[in-house]
């Protein structure tokens, strides 16, 4: 298992830093291989420049400049998101990581003579798992129809494996959290990551012909 | 007279989204608007919050103060529109970053005993002018994330006696004429807003 991992947020002491340690820790017991893109500490710039946007469709030359960001999605077949939720959806930093790395030809293939449509270019990801912290009560965050969720979930989810296992946890209310409420959090966590993670696809051993399987 | 402000994302001057622009800056003009186009990428906006800003996020009304430029001129408006692309299901990055960091506590929304509570209320017509590489379909399927973010967060935050909100879907495969319709349909919807 390869996991990339896309963390921000601006303050190395909040929650959401104890939600991504969370995260790795699962993921390192696991014996998963992890590379972090922590966007904040990294100086991620999310701005798509307008050489970029001038040389989008060039699929020779559009991934120099997030080089790095590509070849790991390239590389990973697992996806986690670890990021605060801000007006409903991603912080701009992370919006750019999707705007600047999910490229055609990286993530989707453009419509061609044959294909009428947008086509999705990460089918080696089946793994998807997304954290977040909400300001929002859940009713409201639904209400609005939870944008940041279906950006990552549906929006970079139709770009993934089709059957892949795909996880969400969300602490609603974060202004108003208590020890307790993150505890219980951080447990929901914990369990959605097994759940991610699954059982080790180790190879089934051998069975003798007739043996009886005990619990 | 109608002050408006008109919030622009786009790296390029050649592109779509800017020709949508200049239709939507000239059609207000026409009507006697006075117009404050904000350009994110020609004035250089710095679209991410910084560690400090989170920290005093709260602070009615100090949390202004790295942004104050930008929170004066929203509050000059009565009419707010933003004209960009949808990248990945949401704005760009610039775009999203202005909502971070420009719509903070006090003048979008107000926290009252933990309820969120309308702020951007001098906001009296809301627009948006947005193309979609997704399909309608797709777009819809995925939940349409953007144009909930507007009818549904940014409707509550200013309670607008008017919301357009206008979208050309499947912008990678619009020829010459969708394009010039829809550029039709949103001078004709900017003549009305």
């Amino acid at each position: 298992m390869r996991a990339l991992v896309v963390y921000c947020h601006p303050t190395p002491d909040s929650f959401t830093a104890a939600i991504r340690d969370l995260v790795l820790a699962r993921l390192q017991a696991s014996g998963a291989e992890v590379r972090l893109h922590d966007l904040y500490g990294d100086s991620f710039q999310p701005v798509l420049a307008p050489a970029e946007w001038q040389g989008y469709l060039d699929c020779t030359q559009n991934c120099t400049p997030v080089g790095r960001e590509v070849a790991d999605l390239r590389w990973c077949d697992t996806l986690i998101f670890v990021y605060p939720t801000w007006w409903y959806g991603l912080p701009a930093i992370l919006k750019g990581w999707l705007d600047r790395v999910l490229l055609p030809d990286v993530a989707f293939l453009m419509p061609d003579g044959v294909n009428r449509t947008i086509r999705p270019g990460l089918h080696h990801i089946s793994r998807l798992g997304v954290f977040t912290t909400c300001g929002a009560s859940r009713w409201l965050t639904w209400f609005v129809g939870a944008p940041g969720k279906r950006t990552l979930m549906r929006g970079v989810g139709l770009l993934l494996k089709p059957r892949k296992r795909s996880v969400f946890a969300a602490h609603y209310l974060m202004d108003s959290s208590t020890p307790e409420s993150r505890a219980r959090h951080l447990g929901r966590v914990a369990a959605k990551m097994d759940k991610l993670i699954g059982r080790p696809a180790a190879t089934p051993a051998p069975q003798p012909q007739g043996a009886r399987v005990t619990q | 007279m109608t002050r408006a402000l008109v919030v622009f994302a786009h790296p390029c001057e050649e592109s779509f989204a800017a020709a949508l622009k200049g239709v939507v800056v000239g059609t207000l003009q026409k009507r006697g608007w006075d117009v404050d186009l904000c350009d994110l990428y020609a004035e250089g906006f710095d679209p991410v919050m910084t560690a400090e800003e989170r920290r005093g996020y709260h602070a009615v009304p100090g949390n202004t103060r790295p942004v104050q430029a930008h929170v004066d001129r929203l509050l000059a408006a009565s009419a707010l529109v933003l004209v960009h692309p949808v990248w990945n299901f949401g704005p760009p990055a610039i775009l999203k970053g202005y909502y971070d960091r420009v719509f903070v506590p006090g003048i979008s929304f107000r926290l009252e005993n933990g309820k969120v509570k309308p702020a951007m209320t001098h906001i009296r017509k809301l627009g948006v002018v947005t193309t979609y590489g997704a399909s309608w379909l797709r777009a819809t399927l995925a939940g349409d994330p953007p144009r909930r973010l507007v009818t549904r967060a940014f409707r509550h935050a200013a309670k607008p006696d008017r919301l357009l909100y206008m979208a050309l879907y499947d912008m990678n495969r619009a020829d010459a004429a969708r394009r010039a319709g829809y550029l039709a349909r949103v001078e004709h919807g900017m003549e009305q807003f």
